[in-house]
C-alpha cells in the first residue's frame, strides 16, 4: 500500500474537529452547498423535457460500467491494441511511484522543463507535482481551482471544485503574491477580473510548456481514445499545444464504444454541475497526423492500478463503476460540515470514505467508513448507482472482523448486549442514565460538553430527555 | 515481472474467468452492434432546438438563408462588438468572399495574438446545442481555441439530433477518427472562485454562430 504513506486519513477525527470550528471554511461550504444541490436537481429535472428518465439512464450507465468491469482483462487488451495502432504509447504503472517514474522518464527523453496539467486525480494519488519538481520540471496546474490550490501549497478539497474551500480574499492574496502585485480589496464583482488575470498568466504557460499532462474521464476501447471533459478549455490547451501529451488514468476507466460514451455523457455533466453538456468534450486519438499543425508528436497513456485490480471480484467491485462526478459529496451532510481536507487523502466525501480505506489500507483509515449519517443521499444521486452506504457498512464489518476497532468500543457493545438481554437490569440502567443526563443538562435540555465522548459534542450540543426513560413515558401514556 | 504483466495477472484473477478468446469475440460483437442507450425525443425541429440550446449556453446565433451572406454578417457582428476586422480562419470556410465584406482573413493555425477565429464545423448536435469540430490540416484546432472570439458557420443540413448521430455521420463519411474531435458548447467558463460563473476561462470568451441554409 504505497499510497498509505501520503494519507492523513487516520487523523480524521482531529481534522474534523478543527474544520468544524473553522468559520471561514464553514462560510465557503454553506455558500456552495445549495448551489451544487440546486444545479444538479435542475439538470436532472430537465431530462424529462426530452422524455428521458433518470432511472433508465442510470441503469444504462450502470450496465456499461459493469460490462467493462466483469471482463476488464478483455477490454484492457482491446484498448491497448487500438491505442497503439493509432500511434500512442501505452505504459502501465502498479502504483503512484511508478507513475512518477514514467512521467519523469518521458519528460527527460523529450527535454521537458515545464509541464502544464489539466486536472488528474491520479496525479494527486501519485503526488506527481512533487516528483516533477524534484526532477527539475516545473508542473503548472491550469484548471483555475487547481491553480489556486497549487499556489496555496494545498491539495484539492473537492474532485470537481478543487478550491471550493477558498474565499475570494484567499484567492486575491495568492494571486497578488504569485503575480507580483499589491493585494487589493475584492468583492464578487471583481471575480471576472481575477479570472482574466489567471487566464493571461496561464496562457503564457500553455504556449511555452513542452509537455501536457491530463487525466481522462473515459478511455474508449473501440477506438483507443481518451475522452476529456472540461469547462475552462484547459484540457484542450494541454492536449493541443505541447509536443508531448501524457494521459494518466486508472485501468477501470474504459468504456466499450462511442455510443456508450454518449450515454454516460447524458449523466456525467448533469450529476456534476447540472449542465446538459460541459463546454468542451474532446476525444483524443493517437498523435499529430501528417499535415496537422497542432497536437502532440508523442502521446503516452499510463494505465494505473494502484489498488484497483484488487477490488475486482471483491465485495467492493461496484466502487470501480465510479465516474468521478462528485454528486455524492455534493449531497453529503458530513462533507458539508467538514470540507474535503478532513478526509486526509485524494478523494473526499462518500466515495472517498470507501476508496481511501480500499486504496491505502483499511487499517489506515479507520474513521472514514463511519463518516456517514446513514441518510443515503449519496446512494440515491450516484449516476452509476453505487451503493455507497452499503460499501461503508461492509468496511465497518471488516474492521470488526479483523479486530481493528478500539477495545472500548467492543467492550461497550458487549456490555450493552449483556444488559439488553436482561429486561429488569436494562430498565434499571436506563433509569439511572436518563436521570444522570438530565442532571448534566441542568434543566436546559441539552449538554454542551459531554465528558464520556467530548469529540461528539465538539461541534454540536447533545439533546437529552426529560429525565424519564422511554419505558416510563410509554407506561404513563398507556395509563392516561 | 513487468508492471503490465503483474497488473493484468491481478485483473484476470479478479475477473475470475478463463475463456479469454470467447469473451473477446463477444466484446467485438458488442462493439460492432453499436448499441445506443435511451435516446431523447426532441420536441422541436432540429435547427430550432439547436439554436435555443446554443443560446442557453451563452452563444449568440444569427440565422441567414444563404452561406454567401455570412461574411457580411460576420463583418457586422465584429464591427458592432468592436472586435476588429482581422481573423484567422479554417480552410473549410476560407473560400467565401471575406475580403468583399471588408475582412482580412488568414487561413492558417491560430497564434496567441489572433483576436478572432472563424471556423466551419463537421456537424452540430441539436440535443445540446453543440458544435463538432475535427482536427486536420485544413482545420487546425487552435482556431477555435486561442482567439477570444470564435465564430462558427453551421449549415442547417449538418445538424443532427444526438452525439450518437454525429458519430454515425463521422463513421459514414470519414472512417477513422481524427487526432482530435472537439465538441464545443458555448464560450469557455469557470466557477472556481466562489462558484461565480465567469465566461472566458482559457478558451474563447464569446462564441457566435451563423446558421445558414434550410433543411433539405
Ligand atoms: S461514487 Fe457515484 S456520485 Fe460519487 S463521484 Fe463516483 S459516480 Fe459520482
Amino acid at each position: 500500500m504505497s499510497a498509505a504513506k501520503h494519507s492523513q486519513a487516520m487523523h480524521f477525527q482531529a481534522r474534523a474537529g478543527k474544520e468544524v470550528r473553522n468559520a471561514v471554511l464553514q462560510r465557503a461550504l454553506q455558500k456552495a452547498k445549495p448551489l451544487f444541490v440546486g444545479k444538479r436537481a435542475k439538470g436532472i429535472a430537465a431530462l424529462s423535457e426530452d422524455k428521458l428518465e433518470f432511472e433508465a439512464l442510470r441503469t444504462a450507465c450502470e450496465d456499461i460500467r459493469n460490462r467493462v468491469l466483469t471482463d476488464l482483462d478483455v477490454w484492457l487488451a482491446i484498448f491497448e491494441e487500438r491505442a497503439r495502432a493509432s500511434g500512442a504509447e501505452v505504459l502501465w504503472a502498479r502504483d503512484g511511484d511508478e507513475i512518477c517514474r514514467h512521467v519523469v522518464d518521458v519528460a527527460r527523453q523529450h527535454g521537458v522543463t515545464k509541464a502544464t496539467k489539466s486536472k488528474s486525480m491520479l496525479s494527486e494519488e501519485a503526488r506527481l507535482n512533487e516528483a516533477l519538481a524534484a526532477a527539475g520540471i516545473r508542473p503548472v496546474e491550469t484548471d483555475l481551482g487547481e491553480y489556486i490550490v497549487q499556489l496555496a501549497g494545498e491539495t484539492p478539497s473537492h474532485i470537481i471544485a478543487p478550491a471550493v474551500h477558498k474565499t475570494i480574499g484567499d484567492v486575491e492574496a495568492l494571486f497578488a503574491k504569485e503575480h507580483g502585485r499589491p493585494v487589493e480589496t475584492r468583492t464578487s464583482a471583481d471575480i471576472p477580473a481575477m479570472a482574466r488575470e489567471a487566464r493571461e498568466v496561464l496562457r503564457q504557460h500553455f504556449l511555452s510548456a513542452e509537455m501536457g499532462i491530463s487525466g481522462a474521464n473515459f478511455l474508449i476501447a473501440e477506438t483507443g481514445t481518451a475522452a476529456l471533459v472540461t469547462n475552462e478549455g484547459n484540457g484542450r490547451m494541454v492536449t493541443t499545444l505541447p509536443k508531448v501529451h501524457v494521459v494518466i488514468t486508472g485501468i477501470e476507466k474504459i468504456v466499450p464504444t462511442l455510443e456508450d460514451f454518449a450515454t454516460l455523457m447524458r449523466l456525467l455533466p448533469r450529476s456534476a454541475t447540472g449542465q446538459s453538456i460541459s463546454n468542451y468534450v474532446s476525444l483524443l486519438t493517437g498523435t499529430k497526423q501528417p499535415g496537422d499543425s497542432d497536437g502532440p508528436e508523442k502521446t503516452v497513456f499510463i494505465l494505473v492500478d494502484n489498488g484497483r485490480a484488487n477490488l475486482l471480484g471483491s465485495a467492493y467491485q461496484d466502487m470501480l463503476r465510479c465516474i468521478r462526478c462528485g454528486a455524492c459529496m455534493n449531497h453529503c451532510p458530513v462533507y458539508f460540515s467538514l470540507g474535503g481536507h478532513a478526509y486526509g487523502w485524494v478523494y473526499p466525501g462518500p466515495m472517498g470514505s470507501v476508496l481511501t480505506p480500499l486504496y491505502t489500507g483499511i487499517e489506515n483509515a479507520l474513521d472514514l467508513p463511519h463518516a456517514s449519517t446513514g441518510c443515503n443521499q449519496c446512494g440515491s444521486v450516484c449516476p452509476v448507482r453505487i451503493p455507497l452506504p452499503k460499501l461503508m457498512h461492509r468496511l465497518r464489518e471488516e474492521q470488526v472482523e479483523r479486530g481493528l476497532r478500539p477495545w472500548s468500543e467492543s467492550f461497550g457493545l458487549k456490555a450493552w448486549a449483556l444488559v439488553a438481554g436482561k429486561p429488569a437490569l436494562y430498565r434499571w440502567v436506563m433509569r439511572r442514565a436518563a436521570r444522570y443526563l438530565n442532571w448534566l443538562a441542568d434543566g436546559s435540555g441539552s449538554i454542551r460538553i459531554f465528558g464520556l465522548a467530548p469529540g461528539w459534542t465538539a461541534g454540536r450540543d447533545l439533546p437529552v430527555s426529560s429525565g424519564k426513560t422511554f419505558h416510563e413515558l410509554y407506561a404513563a401514556r398507556k395509563r392516561a | 515481472m513487468s508492471a503490465r504483466d503483474e497488473i493484468l495477472k491481478r485483473v484476470r484473477a479478479g475477473v475470475g474467468k478463463d475463456d479469454f478468446s470467447a469473451r473477446r469475440a463477444l466484446a467485438e460483437a458488442y462493439m460492432a452492434e453499436r448499441k445506443r442507450g435511451p435516446q431523447p425525443t426532441l420536441g422541436a425541429e432540429l435547427a430550432v432546438r439547436f439554436k435555443s440550446k446554443a443560446e442557453s449556453l451563452s452563444s449568440s446565433v444569427e440565422v441567414l438563408p444563404e452561406r454567401a451572406e455570412a461574411p457580411a454578417a460576420v463583418a457586422r457582428y465584429l464591427t458592432a462588438g468592436g472586435f476588429g476586422l482581422q481573423a484567422v480562419i479554417t480552410g473549410d470556410v476560407a473560400g467565401l468572399d471575406w475580403t468583399g465584406s471588408g475582412l482580412t482573413v488568414a487561413a492558417r493555425p491560430a497564434v496567441d495574438a489572433d483576436k478572432v477565429g472563424i471556423s466551419g464545423c463537421f456537424c452540430a448536435v441539436a440535443e445540446t446545442g453543440t458544435l463538432m469540430l475535427l482536427s486536420g490540416p485544413e482545420t487546425p484546432a487552435t482556431v477555435s481555441l486561442l482567439p477570444e472570439t470564435h465564430i462558427a458557420l453551421v449549415e442547417v443540413s449538418r445538424i443532427v439530433a444526438t452525439m450518437e448521430d454525429a458519430f454515425a455521420l463521422l463513421r459514414a463519411e470519414r472512417g477513422d477518427l481524427p487526432r482530435a474531435i472537439n465538441f464545443i458548447s458555448g464560450p469557455s467558463r469557470t466557477g472556481d472562485i466562489e462558484q461565480t460563473i465567469v465566461l472566458g476561462a482559457h478558451g474563447p470568451c464569446r462564441v457566435h454562430l451563423i446558421l445558414t441554409g434550410t433543411n433539405p
